[in-house]
Order: C-alpha cells, then sequence, then structure tokens
C-alpha cells in the first residue's frame, strides 16, 4: 500500500512505516518540512525500491517493518552506489533495537525515537535536508 | 545340679581356707568313727581325745568364719597348724606313738608347707616335730626305735616341706603366668570381637553410603557429570551425561573418550585466544587447558560452553569445573558438571522479545496518540477552544502517564535481564535536584503543597546518568506529592556527606507503616497507607528508584512514621567507579 504525495519540492523524501496512522504523521510532518514526498509505503522492500527508482535526498524509515525491515533498507541503500548518498532517518518504538542494531553509528545519519513529536519530526527532517526555516 | 556344676564352682586353683579344710574334717570324722566302733582304735585317754577334736573343730570353724584373704592371707596357716595340734592330741588321745592316725599329719602339713613363704617350711616342720615328739614326751621312749623314728620323722617332713613349698612356689609362679596369660588372651579376644563388630558396623555403612551415592548418581539425569583424569581422559560418565550426549558409560570409557570430544572447537580456540593471545595453534593437552586453567590455578570455574553431541547436535550448557581429589587431597583428575540451559537461555530470548514486542505495540499507537494530539492543538487554521484545550490536556496528560508506565515496565524488565543501559559524565547533582523540584512545583501547587527546595550554593559532581538519577529524584517527589495531603511540605534537599552525596526528600504525608518498609523496593508493592488512600500509582517508583541508585553504587535509605511523614534519602558516592554498562546513546524523546 502506497499513499504518493504530489506536492513538488526540490528535496525528495521516502516514508516507511508498516503502522498507517504513524505513515500519516510522518507524511503530516515532511509535508510542514516542505520537502516532496516521493513515496508513503508500508513495508522495507518499497521503500528500498522508491528509493532506487528516484533521486531520493532522504529517507525516513522505521526498524520493524515485516519482511524487510528498516535496518536491511538502509544496509543496502548504502550498499548501492547510487543510494549511498541518500540520507537516512531512523525511527524506532525501542531504543534497545536502535542499541542492538548499531544503526545509530553505522548505517543511519540520524534518528529519533517514538512516540515523536511531529513538530521535532518536521525540525529533524529540515536539519538534515538543510532546508532552513520553513516559509 | 549335676557333678559337673558342683565341680566347676570349687576354686581349684586358688580354694578357700574351708576348702582345704574340708579333708582334714573328713579324715577327723572317719578316725572318729573308727574309734568310737567296737574292736576299732581304742582311746587310751578320753580327754585329750576330745581336747584333738575340740581344736579341729575350732580351726574348721575359724577356716569357715574369718574372711581370711580380706584379712592377711598369710595368716591362714593358723588353721591348718591348729588342725595339725589336733592330730597330735588325737594320736595322744588314741594309743599315743602306737596311734594309726599319725597318718591325719599329713593333710595339714602339705597345706601349711605348700602355703607362699619359706617361713611356712619352719612352721610344718616345727609343727610335725611337735605332734610327733610328743607321744614321747608323754609316755617315754619304749624302746630306741621310738626314739630314732621321733627325731628322724620330722626331719623328713622337713625335707619333705621344702620339697611342697618348693612345688607350689613354682605351681603359683606357673598358675600366675598361666593366669596372666589367659588374661592376655581374654584381652586380645575381646579385642578382635570389638574389631570384628567395628568391621561389620564400618562394612554395613559403607554399604548405605555406596547405596546412597548410587542413588544419588541415579537420580541425577538432569546435569551430566564427566570425570577425567588429569590429561582430560573420561573415566566417570553418569546417567546424566548419557541422556544429555547420547552415548553411554562403556562405549565414552572404552572408547577412551577426551571432554574436549564434546566441545567446540571454535569455543576452546575463543577462550584460548582469551586466556592468552600466544595461542594461535593448539594441541590437545592445550585445549584441554581451556576447560580446567582457572581449576588449576586453584578456583572452581563456572562457565557457558557448548556441548555438542555424536550425532551434531548441540546442547547449551553451563559447566562447573572443579578438581577430583584423591584420599590424600591430590589433585587425580577434574569433574565437570553441566546443566542444560537450553530451555533457560530460550526463556530469556522470549523474555527479550516479549519486551521487544511490547515496546513496540504499546509505543506505536501511544506515538499515534500523542502526535496526533499536538496536530490537534498546532492546527492554525482550526484553533481549538478554551475548553477543547482543557479536553485536549486531559487526553495528553493520561498518554503520557501511559508512556511512562510503558516505559517504567521495560525499564524493570532491563534491570531484571542485567541489561542496564547507563550514561555516565559527570553529574552535577544541585541541577538534578532542582530540575526534578521545578518540574514538580505546578502538580505540588495544584495539591496545595508547599515544595522546598534545598541545594548547596557549591556544585556537588558525581559520576553518573543525568537522565537516570533524574528520573530517581522524580520518582521520589513525585511519590512524596501523591503521599502528602493538602497543605503539607515536600523538601527535596542535597547536601555533602563525607565522600558521599545525600539527596533527601521528605514529606509530611501518611507515612508507611513500619512493617511494610522492607517491602517498599519490591515490584509492584504498594503500601497499606497507599491503598486506603486511594493514592494512584502501579508500585514500580521505587524499584526503579532502587535499581538506578544502586547501579551507581549508592543506596536508598527510608525512614517514615506512619500519620507523620516520609523521608527517602538517595546516598551516592561522590566517587563512583567506573560505568557499570556500556552507555548507549541517546536518543530524544518527545515533550
Amino acid at each position: 500500500m502506497s499513499d504518493p504525495v504530489a506536492v513538488p519540492r526540490s528535496k525528495r523524501v521516502v516514508i516507511a512505516d508498516d503502522d498507517d496512522d504513524i505513515r500519516g504523521l510522518m507524511t503530516i510532518a515532511a509535508n510542514r518540512a516542505g520537502v516532496e514526498i516521493v513515496a508513503a509505503v508500508d513495508n522495507g522492500k518499497a521503500a528500498l525500491d522508491a528509493v532506487r527508482a528516484g533521486d531520493i535526498d532522504l529517507a525516513v524509515l522505521d526498524i520493524s517493518m515485516p519482511g524487510m525491515n528498516g535496518v536491511e533498507v538502509a544496509e543496502a541503500i548504502r550498499a548501492d552506489d547510487l543510494t549511498r548518498s541518500t540520507l537516512i532517518l531512523m525511527v524506532s518504538a525501542s531504543v534497545q533495537l536502535l542499541t542492538d542494531h548499531g544503526v545509530v553509528a553505522d548505517r543511519s545519519d540520524s534518528f529519533i525515537v517514538k512516540p515523536f513529536s511531529p513538530r521535532l519530526l518536521s525540525t529533524r527532517i529540515r536539519e538534515m535536508l538543510e532546508l532552513g526555516e520553513p516559509a | 545340679m549335676t557333678i559337673d556344676r558342683w565341680l566347676s564352682r570349687i576354686p581349684i586353683d586358688s580354694p578357700s581356707a574351708f576348702m582345704k579344710q574340708v579333708p582334714t574334717i573328713l579324715g577327723f570324722g572317719i578316725a572318729a568313727i573308727i574309734a568310737a566302733v567296737p574292736n576299732g582304735v581304742p582311746i587310751t585317754n578320753g580327754a585329750v581325745f576330745v581336747a584333738g577334736i575340740a581344736l579341729v573343730t575350732v580351726a574348721s570353724i575359724l577356716s569357715f568364719v574369718v574372711p581370711w584373704r580380706r584379712l592377711h592371707p598369710e595368716w591362714v596357716v593358723v588353721v591348718p597348724t591348729l588342725s595339725l595340734l589336733a592330730v597330735g592330741l588325737l594320736r595322744l588321745g588314741t594309743g599315743s606313738s602306737a596311734s594309726p592316725f599319725v597318718v591325719l599329719t599329713l593333710l595339714p602339713f602339705v597345706w601349711i608347707a605348700s602355703e607362699a613363704g619359706r617361713i611356712n617350711i619352719l612352721i610344718a616342720a616345727l609343727t610335725t616335730f611337735v605332734v610327733l615328739l610328743a607321744p614321747l614326751f608323754v609316755d617315754g621312749a619304749r624302746n630306741g626305735g621310738d626314739v630314732v623314728r621321733a627325731f628322724f620323722s620330722p626331719v623328713i617332713y622337713l625335707i619333705v616341706a621344702v620339697v611342697v613349698n618348693e612345688i607350689a612356689h613354682r605351681m603359683r609362679i606357673q598358675l600366675a603366668a598361666a593366669h596372666e596369660s589367659n588374661e592376655k588372651q581374654d584381652a586380645l579376644l575381646a579385642q578382635a570381637v570389638s574389631a570384628q563388630n567395628e568391621l561389620v558396623l564400618n562394612e554395613a555403612r559403607l554399604k548405605t553410603a555406596n547405596r546412597l551415592i548410587q542413588s544419588i548418581w541415579n537420580a541425577v539425569t538432569e546435569q551430566s557429570v564427566i570425570g577425567t583424569d588429569l590429561d582430560g581422559l573420561i573415566d566417570v560418565w553418569n546417567p546424566g551425561a548419557e541422556k544429555m550426549l547420547g552415548l553411554t558409560e562403556k562405549q565414552v570409557v572404552d572408547g577412551k573418550h577426551h571432554i574436549i570430544d564434546f566441545h567446540l572447537t571454535s569455543e576452546i580456540e575463543q577462550r584460548l585466544q582469551d586466556m592468552d593471545a600466544r595461542f594461535t595453534t593448539v594441541s590437545s593437552v592445550d585445549e584441554f587447558s581451556a576447560l580446567v586453567d582457572t581449576v588449576r590455578a586453584g578456583s572452581a570455574d563456572v562457565r557457558d560452553w557448548t556441548y555438542l553431541r555424536p550425532d551434531g547436535k548441540r546442547v547449551a550448557v553451563q559447566v562447573a569445573a572443579t578438581p577430583r581429589l584423591d584420599e590424600n587431597g591430590h589433585r587425580v583428575g577434574f569433574i565437570f558438571v553441566a546443566t542444560d540451559m537450553t530451555e533457560a537461555r530460550e526463556f530469556a530470548r522470549l523474555k527479550d522479545e516479549f519486551v521487544g514486542l511490547i515496546s513496540h505495540e504499546l509505543r506505536t499507537p501511544l506515538s499515534s496518540i500523542l502526535g496526533y494530539l499536538e496536530l490537534m492543538r498546532d492546527d492554525e487554521d482550526a484553533p481549538l477552544s478554551e475548553e477543547q484545550q482543557q479536553y485536549l490536556g486531559v487526553a495528553e496528560r493520561n498518554a503520557h502517564r501511559l508512556l511512562r508506565l510503558v516505559g517504567d515496565l521495560l525499564f524493570t524488565a532491563q534491570v531484571e535481564s542485567g541489561r542496564f543501559p547507563l550514561d555516565i559524565k559527570d553529574v552535577e547533582l544541585g541541577g538534578v535536584v532542582s530540575a526534578s523540584a521545578e518540574s514538580a512545583r505546578p502538580v505540588a501547587a495544584n495539591a496545595g503543597v508547599t515544595l522546598v527546595s534545598d541545594v548547596p550554593e557549591s556544585p556537588l559532581v558525581v559520576r553518573g546518568d543525568t537522565v537516570r538519577l533524574g528520573q530517581a529524584v522524580d520518582n521520589l517527589v513525585s511519590n512524596a506529592l501523591k503521599f502528602t495531603p493538602s497543605g503539607g511540605t515536600v523538601t527535596v534537599s542535597l547536601r555533602p556527606d563525607g565522600e558521599q552525596a545525600v539527596i533527601a526528600v521528605t514529606d509530611t504525608g501518611i507515612g508507611i507503616p513500619a512493617v511494610e518498609l522492607s517491602q517498599l523496593s519490591q515490584r509492584f508493592f504498594r503500601a497499606s497507607t497507599a491503598t486506603r488512600n486511594a493514592v494512584p500509582g502501579v508500585g514500580l517508583g521505587l524499584t526503579i528508584t532502587k535499581a538506578i541508585v544502586t547501579a551507581h553504587g549508592g543506596r536508598l535509605d527510608i525512614a517514615s512514621d506512619e500519620g507523620v511523614g516520609t523521608s527517602i534519602s538517595i546516598v551516592l558516592p561522590v566517587e563512583t567507579p567506573q560505568p557499570v554498562t556500556a552507555a548507549i546513546p541517546r536518543a530524544e524523546m518527545a515533550p
């Protein structure tokens, strides 16, 4: 399932979370950051496909997803020369998961823990993409 | 009673004086009878005859009534001496030198001569001399032969007395020796019997002990017990090992298996590398060192290993290795007792998995609730009324409350599983205490409780995790406010105390019964005063606070007086040792 949002922006973002409501929250936060949401998907495979398909600046990835999890998606993005430059923002409800997988140090550029503030997520996205304050 | 039994009662080797007198009594009896019968031996002097009978009677009575053995035993010779003199009188009364009763002389004579002591030779000889010479003095010599016989006979008696005395002396020595020998034999026999009894008893004990050991040995089926020699060759293999590793004792012992055969090579090599970086290639003997190095150094060793069964299956075990000693205490091998940890490790894995699941499944809907509530509050296009803002505030507050509860549960699970993440840095406690007090001030104001913060101006720094220490103080302040009725006071203070820093949270609340103080830091325990007063909570706050304080090398002191108030102090060492666990990066949390 995907919820493409056709808001053309210069920075292209892919969002992945298997929970519809959280994904919706991420989408709203990303919209408020003023980025183009190329894809908002509910699984890792679709997220990786979306990153590989386009020139994506940032992937917001939940760790716990069925099939391919966020860590595996991040590894695949890092392993591919074409997608290596894509920034990765990891999201998880478990600090332990973030620690166990070493994602903070090795596989992502930043991370955020659930429950997150949409305001904080929006700010984080703008900071990562160096967008400055919203218009 | 049979004759044998009668005879057995007669002490032949040490007869009493009366027993020795019996032959003399019999002799005198026969003599009296012979003298009394018509045409028998004529009584020539009735008075002397009767005197003789009377004297021997006196001697016999003395032999019977006097306890000679308890008096001086040598005085018993009085009895035969009197008897011998009585024979002399009997002889004088029945024809003097012609009397046939002279033969009675032999009986007391032999008795006297056989008594211990050379003096008795003299007594026997002299008394006999008197008896034999008496007729000569009373009647005079009838012819020369009488004179010769009167003097010759005593000399012969003297010689006989010497011989009898000597023979008796030697017999007594032999008898004493025989007695001594008998006593020794009896003692030896008693010792032998005692030793035999002890042996039988020990054998019975040994059999009991063996049966007990065998029963225990057979009962240990859930743990493997493997014994080896000093080089690791297996010679002991219990039923538990048979069950765990799938080989019988005969197969293992006859097959000369080494304990290393049942270990994963990779684990052994890893252990050797941990022990000493020089180990790059390992021989069989070196491999065994991986298992017993600590034991050889004198300590028992408990370590996690993986056993490898002959069918290729692996068994996660915890092995306790100890020395095997002989009767002199010398090490002759090793004992390895292994417990199958497969289920325990699976349980720990499931528990971790469950904690992770809870973390995700509870936090995710809370993320949605809090996120969308925030969106509603921030929606500039449709601003909320004041009443709606208030409702939203209630919803947010309760969502955060639920979030805290989930966090507390997860934290408790982390503490239990030994994974307690601490981010150790220098922590200025004044700031921590002030922040806790300030954040609690709105709650205190709502509750009508005065909140006093007493923090020294000079900084007080400890090594610790700022967030966790803040959480600990927050818990104490939150508790104090919950348990203090309106109008009361809660004081949170910080003070140095030697090498320690003390954060004390004191209230004028409902207090805790003394009998419940020791249970306060148990999970889910709630004081009876809390439940009685319907104070909300689940009983995790103090558990978590104690865990945090303990992880910082500190302690929690609790004092309370029901109806008066409670004071709980966090006592922290100013110089805390290095981090207890590895620090993890701190994630940013939603407000």
